[in-house]
């Protein structure tokens, strides 16, 4: 815990935290970080939606006001930081999910972490490329080879559905002391001890219940 | 040698630059769909021979099986590899539509040259996905792709631009090689298709 002549800036600190373009931005490090898709952050970004329109309009009000071109400007950069925080968060997301489509239509819970606009896109992506998969090499080949998912049909699974890699290294910071097991079940455990602020570099995979939790965060 | 084919193709993809798309192999990319065909042709050949002498196919581990099996693996590699090359085409078709324009006629004749009638076709498709979710998000994504560090930039024009675009309510003249001094978020979609450069420093 912080100390008493240290509560002033720590409470100022935190009230910073919890202000909508804070979250965005964490939302943001975490969605880019993350080898997976994240749960959508639907009133998030609504909110900063709604946020940029007012700021947007107040902008309009000071230039036809005649205020300093120069304050203007400070409230324009302002601005276009915060859109360019949104629009590179949503887009991070297409992007995500234009490369793993098919795993996120397969898995209900990858699917249940988009919003309806994000699952109609996919859901258009998949077909687009399928067609595409189609028209360029399956109906080429012989029969039993002709599907996506699989190499023949004589595979049992869904063997060629590209997958999010969750063993790939991220960097991450605890918000408290936290002791982590690096291995998996059944492996002889390794307890990684994350203090508090700390950055440390793990596997996605160990700290992925931490961090869904969100006691942890990746940046 | 079986399989030899889809791997030359990877190759050639991966031999070029990253990001950067070469010309469609379509001889190697017809060539590695012929072997295909032949693999599948001796499979079903060497099952017939069997079926023929009365074996059953999964159940007799005889040479013939694994004739077949060679010729089924070989196949398989050959579909990974050829998916894997449209696959990462795809990848870079994708890419243009989000970094250079959400039109063909945007992209410029070098790349456009590149791709095959079939790429055209997934890139139109493609540029509707994001156009739509683009309207019902009520947000333009594919703009501001950099951090933006400064409201303005310098930007020099190196192509033909239509003269007398009107920016922030004034009409320029955009001449080649004449320097401007304009809101990033204006500038951006010029710079994206190669009519603009920005200037540093």
């Amino acid at each position: 815990m912080a100390s008493n002549s240290e509560m002033g800036s720590a409470d100022f600190e935190s009230l910073l935290s919890t202000s909508d373009v804070e979250l965005l931005k964490r939302a943001w490090r975490n969605e880019k970080a993350a080898p997976e898709i994240l749960p959508y952050q639907g009133d998030l970004v609504e909110r900063a939606k709604g946020q940029i329109e007012l700021v947007e309009g107040n902008i309009e009000d000071y230039v036809e006001d005649g205020i300093d071109p120069l304050v203007v400007s400070l409230y324009q950069m302002d601005l276009d930081r915060t859109q360019f925080l949104l629009r590179s968060y949503l887009r991070v997301r297409l992007l995500k999910i234009e490369k793993f489509m098919f795993h996120i239509l397969k898995s209900e819970e990858a699917e249940s972490r988009l919003s309806e606009q994000e699952k109609a896109f996919a859901r258009r992506c998949a077909a687009d490329l399928t067609k595409h998969f189609e028209e360029s090499v399956l109906l080429k080949l012989p029969e039993n080879y002709q599907t996506v998912q699989k190499q023949s049909l004589i595979s049992d699974e869904d063997d060629m559905v590209p997958e999010p890699n969750l063993d790939t290294f991220v960097v991450c910071r605890s918000k408290n002391s936290l002791k982590l097991n690096l291995y998996e079940e059944g492996e002889t455990p390794v307890i990684l001890d994350l203090d508090r602020g700390e950055p440390s570099f793990v596997r996605y995979r160990a700290v992925k219940r931490a961090f869904e939790s969100g006691e942890v965060e990746l940046i | 040698m079986y399989g030899r084919k889809g791997y030359q193709l990877v190759k050639d993809f991966a031999s070029g630059e990253k990001g950067q798309l070469k010309p469609f192999n379509s001889k190697l990319f017809d060539e590695t769909i012929e072997e295909c065909e032949q693999n599948h042709h001796l499979i079903q050949s060497l099952m017939r021979k069997m079926q023929r002498e009365g074996l059953e196919v999964p159940n007799n581990r005889n040479a013939d099986h694994y004739g077949a099996l060679v010729h089924h693996l070989s196949l398989i590699r050959n579909k990974r590899c050829l998916m894997a090359y449209v696959h990462n085409r795809a990848e870079i078709v994708r890419d243009l539509a989000w970094r250079v324009g959400l039109e063909l006629p945007y992209l410029p004749p070098e790349i456009l040259e590149k791709l095959t009638t079939l790429e055209k076709e997934y890139f139109k498709n493609h540029s509707v996905a994001i156009t739509s979710y683009m309207g019902k998000a009520g947000l333009e994504l594919n703009v501001d792709m950099v951090p933006p560090k400064d409201p303005y930039i310098k930007v020099r024009v190196v192509g033909d631009i239509d003269r007398g675009i009107m920016m922030n309510d004034k009409a320029t003249n955009f001449a080649p090689h004449s320097m401007h001094f304009l809101k990033r978020t204006d500038a951006e979609p010029y710079i994206a298709r190669g009519q603009m450069e920005e200037l540093t420093g």
